[in-house]
């Protein structure tokens, strides 16, 4: 692994952050209240921001077809709590659904993108974009029994939001939480996240692992190597759609609602603006970096708003978020095509 | 429902067959339509259920259209769908309900195009001067005229503080802006104090995933500053999800939402099972949700109307459309008739009354809006 060199995006990211920080201190807001929170956000944000890196490392590109993964998930999630299942229990068995669910999506949709090859980010946008339709007729004609999940009036079809709380909501970010006076720590939480990290690191240094690299270096090379393109691709796929899977659960066990329908979409700009401004450019990426840009970029987030309410320009969160979450794109992709011609 | 489904496709199969033979006592009865367009199930399921609802009990008079899905993004696909309606020759009426604002060319192209169509609106937000100019009927609930209610309830259920969140985009609208100075000025003469917060704009960025987010990090940070005897009013209906829910963890009080309804957020905070024939029984949801907040000790600390004004407002236009059609002697413009038809048909007692757009000027003649006595839980 190279040694990590802080590039532009980041070095502007992190000036505005310590403005942001510097404001919030002067401002008298909660300091430490903050703080406890922002480490909330990234882990409940971190997995999906996981989920772009097996991809974008076998050459596939950035997962824009993020929705895939986490319609898996949310079809976890929707079956255990029809099912009524509480705690750890319902929490596992959640995932154990999603995972299988997320192979099957990933099966299909990593054999799409291999039809599509060099132009898998704008077919991924699309298809996307096209499951929700899809998955709207699904939730509205789904016949779950639980009438927790049901709209009220018509008592058929899934509600828009779900709440977890009778079921496992909180359960990670409750899970060994270790409190130093005002600071609190959410060890199991870490520790779940981190074991992900660690597993995803262990996948890149098995076999499977480094001829995914290989092939998103230099795909003639690893196929003169006797390495099957189609079927690490696919491998790296799949693997990049069941961790969105596993991510979106853990995002609403934080967050406390099941959200269904248009939701998906709302979730992968965010995440692949995190991985790019850890320093991804989209052709290689490390775990290291979508932690800190999942850090970066979620603490900007949750520091913003209230300044911004606190000195009575509101409305310039909103152009901020929205320029931060395009622009790094924009840039990753400026200079990846730049690093292109310069080959 | 399949079999209602069933026989009801079997009804209009046999109808058809009969009408075809001749029989013109069917086509006498029956010669014009009702269009009725609202959001999808999943943007807004009162307005849609409601419309479904109508459809199923007059078929051959409503005819039911959704929205797009995307609504901001595709609303010329909206308006479209909108003025293909008035193309039926036997169109006599066409019905917008959507709560969002952009689709009044709509109804303005249908005015031009066929005058004698009757255009109403359950509700829209356009601006309502040029609302009055060029649709027929609007109806809405008295939005301003809730400002100062909610304050006064808020007051009475014991709240020192109205924490107002809202967002760029609504804060735009005429009627959002003027509820809020309202509510600010019945608080301030209450003696209460006013805070008002911006949260991430749920239709520029991301969706509502920001804005909900936001709240659930913000409002434990205000409710510790400023203690449990706060009301929190939001003004997107997306948002009472957080809001009821922080309020049960959190004590504060919520005296009506934005769109006052025991349908929106209660069942979903509080799990609450409904079976499918206690569908439309709005006394028995009532008392569901009694006994949770009694549960979480929040007994007289959350309100609302007795049964969702989003339901109200859509089923009292299709009515009042019906009813405008077979008898075009009826007043509509008339407060007190309105109020009779509304005890009449749907046997609830509401106050109408017409729309002031500015604080001083003069009122709308047609642009009714309606307050319903609001309940505590």
């Amino acid at each position: 692994m190279e040694v990590y060199r802080i590039k532009p995006p980041q070095v502007i990211i992190l000036i505005f952050l310590c403005v942001l920080v510097g404001l919030a201190y002067m401002l008298h807001l909660d300091l430490v209240d903050l703080f406890n929170e922002s480490l909330i956000k990234l882990m409940m944000n971190g997995v999906l921001v996981l989920a772009l890196i097996p991809m974008i490392n076998a050459g596939a590109g950035i997962n824009f077809g993020l929705p895939v993964g986490i319609i898996g998930g949310l079809l976890g999630l929707c079956i255990t709590v029809n099912f009524r299942l509480t705690g750890f229990a319902g929490f596992f068995t959640s995932l154990l659904l999603s995972v299988v669910f997320c192979c099957m999506l990933g099966w299909l949709y990593g054999m799409l993108l291999n039809k599509v090859k060099g132009r898998e980010e704008i077919a991924g946008t699309f298809i996307g974009l096209s499951m929700i339709p899809l998955m709207n007729c699904f939730w509205t004609l789904v016949p779950f029994q639980n009438r927790q999940m049901l709209y009220p009036i018509g008592g058929q079809g899934l509600r828009p939001k779900i709440s977890l709380e009778p079921y496992f909501n909180n359960i990670l970010d409750n899970m060994a939480l270790a409190k130093i006076g005002a600071v609190e720590i959410p060890l199991g939480f870490i520790a779940f996240f981190s074991l992900i990290c660690l597993l995803l690191a262990l996948f890149h240094r098995t076999k499977v692992g480094r001829a995914t690299i290989a092939t998103g270096e230099n795909e003639e090379f690893s196929r003169l190597s006797g390495i099957d393109i189609a079927k690490i691709r696919l491998i790296a796929i799949i693997l990049s759609t069941v961790l969105a899977g596993i991510g979106i659960c853990v995002y609403s066990q934080s967050y406390g609602f099941i959200q269904l329908y248009d939701e998906p979409l709302a979730m992968y700009f965010p995440a692949i603006s995190a991985i790019l401004i850890g320093g991804s450019t989209g052709r290689r990426a490390f775990i290291f970096e979508a932690v800190l840009g999942t850090y970066l970029l979620q603490t900007i987030y949750l520091l913003s708003v209230p300044i911004a309410n606190e000195i009575l320009v509101p409305e310039i969160t909103e152009i901020l978020r929205s320029l931060i979450t395009y622009s790094i794109i924009l840039y990753a992709l400026l200079h990846r095509s730049g690093r292109r011609l310069s080959h | 429902m399949k079999k209602t489904i069933t026989i009801l496709l079997c009804f209009l199969f046999a109808a058809g067959v009969l009408s075809g033979c001749g029989s013109t006592v069917t086509n006498d009865t029956v010669t014009y339509k009702i269009g009725v367009v609202t959001p999808t199930l999943s943007t807004s399921e009162d307005e849609f259920r409601t419309a479904a609802m109508m459809a199923e009990k007059y078929p051959d008079i409503v005819k039911h259209i959704t929205l797009p899905e995307n609504f901001s993004t595709e609303i010329e696909t909206a308006i479209s769908q909108i003025t293909s309606l008035a193309d039926d020759p036997q169109m006599k009426a066409i019905i917008v309900i959507s709560g969002q604002s952009g689709l009044l060319p709509a109804l303005q192209k249908v005015e031009e195009t066929k005058p004698d169509i009757i255009t109403m609106t359950a509700p829209i937000w356009d601006d309502p001067v040029l609302m009055s100019k060029y649709v027929d009927v609007n109806l809405d609930t008295d939005m301003i005229g809730r400002g100062e209610t909610i304050a006064r309830k808020a007051h009475e259920m014991g709240a020192q503080t109205i924490i107002h969140y809202s967002f760029p985009t609504h804060l735009a609208k005429e009627m959002i802006s003027q509820r809020k100075n309202m509510m600010e000025k019945t608080a301030n003469q209450l003696g209460m104090q006013w805070v008002e917060v911006v949260t991430p704009d749920p239709q520029t960025g991301d969706g509502t995933g920001p804005m909900l987010q936001f709240l659930r990090e913000d409002i434990p940070r205000q409710i510790a500053k400023y203690g449990k005897d706060t009301n929190i009013f939001g003004t997107n209906c997306p948002m009472y999800d957080v809001i009821i829910d922080e309020a049960l963890k959190e004590k504060f009080m919520v005296a009506e939402q934005c769109c006052p309804t025991p349908t929106q957020a209660y069942p979903t905070v509080m799990g609450l099972e409904i079976s499918e024939e206690d569908a439309w029984n709005w006394d028995k949801l009532n008392q569901m949700i009694s006994e949770k907040a009694a549960a979480a000790g929040m007994t007289g600390r959350l309100g609302g109307w007795p049964m969702p004004a989003t339901v109200f407002v859509p089923q009292y236009a299709i009515e009042l459309a019906k009813q405008m059609i077979e008898d075009p002697g009826f007043d509509f413009q008339s407060l007190d008739s309105l109020n009779q038809f509304a005890k009449d048909t749907l046997g609830y007692p509401v106050t109408f009354s017409k729309l002031k757009p500015t604080e001083d000027g003069p009122a709308l003649e047609n642009y009714n809006v309606v307050i319903m006595d609001s309940i505590l839980y």
